[in-house]
C-alpha cells in the first residue's frame, strides 16, 4: 500500500513538474501558433542564471530573479527574431526556434562548460517532509509540486477572471479584430511570449537544484514536454495539466511493476509459447517505463489528434 | 615573358618537391573517430585531449618513419550511423589506425565495419584501437584480429570493483544491480550476479532502465529500498548516476553505491556531499605511486590546460601501447603496413605510472592495473573544485584484475 501511495506521490509530482514547463508552452502555442522548440532552452537558462545569482542573492532571490532574466530574454527573441519572421510563415518560426536552441546550447557550454555544475538544493530546504515505511519524502519535491500548483492557478485566474485575460484569449481567435477595438496586439504577443519564457525560467530554477543543471538539460526535457503538449491538445492549459499528471503516474507506477505481456498470456494458457517467443513478450514493464509516454502520444494521436483537451487540429 | 618564366620555375619546384616527398616514407595517419559535437561530446573530447597529448609525445620521440605521425579528427555525432560514415572517410583518406572510445554501442558499428574493410581490402588493411567501448561482445562474440581494446571491460570492471569493495568490507550481504539496458548495462547486470557466489552476497534484484532518457530515478529508488540492498552495484554514466545517486540520497535511503564511471567532471561537483563512501573501480588514481603520477598529472596538465581524470589517463596508456608497437615495426614505403602493427601491437607492453600494461593476444583484451577508489574528504586532489576526490582503497595488480578469455571469441588470424 505505501509503495503504491510512494508511486502516486512521485508521479503527481514530477508530473507538475512537466506542467511547469509545458505550460508556457502550450499558451505560447495557444496564442500564437508558435511551436516553439527553444522553449525547453528556457527551461535550461532558468537554471543557470538560477546558479549564477545563488552566491550573490541567496537562493529565494535567486529563483524570483532568474524568471525575470529569462523573462527579458524571451521578450528580446519575440520583438527582435520572431516577429520578423512571422510574416514568412509556421515553417520559419519553427526553423529559427530551432536553430535558437542550438545556439543557446552552444553558449551555456562556452560560458559554464562542458559538464554539470554544482547548483543544489539549499541546505535549509534540504531535510525530509515525512517518513512513510522507511523512506524519507523529501520536502523539496513536495515544494516542486506545490509552486506548479501555485501556478496553474495564478494562470488560470489571470486567463479568465481579469480583462487581461479577455484579450490574450480573444487575440488567440480574432487578432484583428481586437487590434481592431484598440488593442496593441503585437504587445500582447510580445508579453505571452516573455510570461511562457519566465514560466519555464521558474521551472529550470527550481527544479535545475534537484535534477541536475547540465547543458544537455533542455534536451533531456524538451522531447517529454513536446509529449505533454500534444497529448493534451495544443494550446490547451488544462490539457497539459491532464497530460502531465497522466505521463508522470503511468510512469512512476510503471517502474515498479514487473508486469510482462507473457504472464497475462498464461491466463489463456499461451505462458509457454510466450517465454519461447520472448522478446517483447517477455519484457518488464518497468524497463518499457520512459517509453510509455511515447506509446500513450502514438495512442492518442490515432484515436484523438487534437489531445485530450485540444480544439485545435 | 616574366611572368611565364616564374610559372615554369614554380611548376618544375613543384615537380622536385613532389618527388622528393614521393620518396619519403608517407606519414601515419591516425584517425579519431569521436564524438565532438553535441549532447554527448564532452566526453569525446576528453577523448580527443588525451589522444592528442600522447601523439604529441610519440611526435616528440620522432614520430613513425621519421615523419611526425598526423591525426585526423572526425567527428561521429554520437551515433553507430555517424560512425559508420566517418569510419569511410577517415580510411579514404588514408588513416592507418582507427581510434574511439565512448559508447559501446558506437564501437560495435566501428569494430564491424574495420573488420568487414579488412576482409573486402586484403593488404590494405586498417586498425581499430578502442579505447573505452567496454561492452563484453567486442572482445567476444564480435572480437577479430584487427580490434584491440585498450580499457578494461566490464567483468574487469565488476570483480575488481566487487573484491575491494568486499575486501573493505562495506559490500554488504544484499546487493542491487541497477542498469542501463543496452550491451554494457546488461553486462554489468550479469557480471554481477555471477560474482554473487563467489563472494558470498545475494543479489536481491536486478534492473535495467533506458539510457539517459529518466528524469526522475524516485520509483527506481523506492525499489531498492523495498529489496532491502546494502550496496547497488551500476555500470549507469553521466546522468543517470547523477539523478539516481540524488534521488536515493534525498530519499535517507543508507545504501552504498559501487560504480564504474563516478569520476566523469561533473559528478562529484554536481552530487555534493551525496556522493561521499561511494566506490568506484577505475584505471587510474592519482594518489598510486605519488612520484611518478604527480609528473605525469602536472606534465598533463602544462600540456592540454586541466588535470587528467575520466577516461583521459586509460586513454594515454593506449596510446602509449600503440607508441610501444610503432617502435617495433620497420616503416615500408606507403608508410606503415597494418599488418606488421597488429603483430606488434599483440605483444605490446607500456610501462604506465599505474604499472605495467599489456595487451593480451588471444582476444586484445588490455591487461591493467585497477584501483579501487572512494569518494573522501581525505583525497589529496580533489574533484570540480570540491573538497572531495577519490581515495585509493586497493590497488588491484593487472594479474590479479585479469579476467578469462571469453569462449565466445574465436578470432580468425591472417595466415
Amino acid at each position: 500500500m505505501d509503495q503504491i501511495l510512494f508511486a502516486l506521490l512521485n508521479g503527481t509530482i514530477y508530473g507538475l513538474l512537466l506542467f511547469m514547463v509545458s505550460a508556457g508552452l502550450t499558451l505560447i502555442f495557444g496564442m500564437m501558433g508558435v511551436l516553439n522548440f527553444a522553449h525547453a532552452s528556457f527551461y535550461m537558462l532558468g537554471a543557470y542564471f538560477a546558479y549564477t545569482l545563488q552566491p550573490l542573492t541567496g537562493f529565494w532571490l535567486a529563483i524570483i530573479l532568474a524568471p525575470v532574466l529569462v523573462m527579458g530574454v524571451g521578450i528580446l527573441v519575440e520583438r527582435f527574431i520572431l516577429r520578423h519572421v512571422h510574416e514568412h510563415g509556421h515553417a520559419h518560426e519553427l526553423l529559427v526556434t530551432f536553430g535558437l536552441s542550438v545556439v543557446i546550447a552552444e553558449m551555456i557550454k562556452m560560458v559554464y562548460g562542458k559538464f554539470a555544475v554544482d547548483y543544489r538544493v539549499p541546505a535549509e530546504l534540504n531535510f525530509a517532509a515525512f517518513t512513510l515505511s522507511g523512506i524519507d519524502y523529501p520536502f523539496y519535491r513536495l515544494f516542486m509540486g506545490g509552486i506548479a500548483v501555485v501556478m496553474f492557478i495564478a494562470i488560470y485566474l489571470l486567463l479568465t477572471k481579469t480583462r487581461v485575460g479577455i484579450v490574450v484569449r480573444s487575440a488567440i481567435y480574432r487578432p484583428q479584430m481586437v487590434e481592431a477595438l484598440g488593442h496593441n496586439v503585437p504587445m500582447v504577443f510580445m508579453g505571452v511570449f516573455g510570461i511562457g519564457a519566465a514560466l519555464a525560467g521558474l521551472a529550470g530554477a527550481v527544479a535545475g537544484a534537484f535534477y541536475t543543471t547540465n547543458p544537455n538539460m533542455a534536451l533531456e526535457l524538451g522531447v517529454m514536454v513536446f509529449v505533454v503538449v500534444v497529448v493534451g491538445g495544443l494550446g490547451s492549459m488544462g490539457g497539459a495539466m491532464a497530460a502531465s499528471l497522466l505521463i508522470g503516474i503511468t510512469n512512476s507506477l510503471a517502474v515498479g511493476s514487473d508486469f510482462r505481456i507473457a504472464d497475462l498470456l498464461t491466463w489463456i494458457g499461451m505462458g509457454g509459447w510466450a517465454e519461447e517467443i520472448g522478446g517483447m513478450l517477455t519484457m518488464r514493464m518497468s524497463s518499457l517505463a520512459a517509453t510509455l509516454p511515447f506509446f500513450i502520444m502514438l495512442l492518442v494521436l490515432v484515436l484523438r489528434p487534437s489531445g485530450l483537451m485540444g480544439e485545435k487540429e | 615573358m616574366g611572368f611565364q618564366k616564374f610559372a615554369r620555375g614554380t611548376v618544375a619546384m613543384a615537380l622536385v618537391m613532389g618527388a622528393a616527398a614521393a620518396a619519403q616514407a608517407e606519414p601515419l595517419k591516425i584517425a579519431l573517430v569521436e564524438t565532438l559535437s553535441g549532447p554527448q561530446a564532452s566526453t569525446g573530447l576528453l577523448y580527443r585531449d588525451a589522444v592528442k597529448y600522447q601523439i604529441g609525445k610519440i611526435n616528440e620521440a620522432g614520430g613513425f618513419g621519421g615523419e611526425p605521425v598526423e591525426l585526423l579528427e572526425f567527428d561521429n555525432q554520437g551515433g553507430p550511423v555517424g560512425a559508420a560514415d566517418r569510419v569511410r572517410a577517415a580510411i579514404s583518406e588514408g588513416a592507418d589506425v582507427i581510434l574511439q572510445g565512448s559508447s559501446s554501442a558506437v564501437a560495435g558499428q566501428v569494430t564491424e565495419d574495420v573488420r568487414k574493410h579488412n576482409l573486402r581490402n586484403a593488404g590494405d588493411e586498417v586498425l581499430y584501437i578502442n579505447l573505452g567501448g567496454e561492452a563484453m561482445e567486442l572482445t567476444g562474440s564480435k572480437c577479430h584480429y584487427y580490434h584491440f581494446r585498450t580499457s578494461p571491460n566490464a567483468a574487469i570492471r565488476v570483480n575488481t570493483l566487487l573484491d575491494g569493495m568486499n575486501e573493505a568490507g562495506v559490500l554488504g550481504d544484499n546487493v542491487y544491480a541497477m542498469n542501463q539496458n543496452y550491451s554494457w548495462g546488461v553486462d554489468v547486470q550479469d557480471n554481477t550476479v555471477a560474482a554473487s557466489d563467489r563472494l558470498g552476497f545475494t543479489v536481491v534484484e536486478q534492473t535495467l532502465h533506458d539510457v539517459n532518457k529518466i528524469q526522475d530515478f524516485s520509483p527506481y529508488v523506492q525499489r531498492v529500498q523495498a529489496a532491502g540492498a546494502d550496496t547497488v552495484i551500476t555500470g549507469n554514466w553521466s546522468n543517470d548516476l547523477l539523478l539516481l545517486m540524488k534521488a536515493a540520497s534525498g530519499a535517507g535511503l543508507d545504501v552504498r553505491f559501487g560504480t564504474a564511471f563516478l569520476d566523469q567532471p561533473g559528478n562529484i561537483g554536481n552530487a555534493g556531499s551525496v556522493a561521499e563512501g561511494h566506490f568506484l573501480s577505475a584505471p587510474f588514481n592519482p594518489e598510486v605511486n605519488p612520484e611518478e603520477t604527480a609528473a605525469f598529472m602536472e606534465d598533463y596538465k602544462s600540456v592540454t590546460g586541466h588535470y587528467p581524470s575520466y577516461v583521459e589517463p586509460t586513454t594515454v596508456f593506449g596510446m602509449m601501447l600503440l607508441q610501444a608497437a610503432l617502435e617495433e615495426v620497420e616503416p615500408t614505403e606507403d608508410g606503415l603496413n597494418a599488418a606488421d602493427l597488429a603483430v606488434a601491437l599483440e605483444n605490446a607492453t607500456a610501462e604506465t605510472p599505474m604499472g605495467t600494461i599489456a595487451m593480451r593476444g588471444a582476444d586484445h583484451q588490455a591487461i591493467l592495473p585497477m584501483i579501487v577508489q572512494e569518494v573522501s574528504k581525505d583525497a589529496q586532489y580533489k574533484a570540480d573544485d570540491t573538497e572531495l576526490g577519490f581515495v585509493p582503497i586497493k590497488v588491484i595488480s593487472a594479474a590479479d584484475a585479469e579476467q578469462p578469455v571469453q569462449d565466445s571469441c574465436e578470432m580468425k588470424r591472417p595466415g
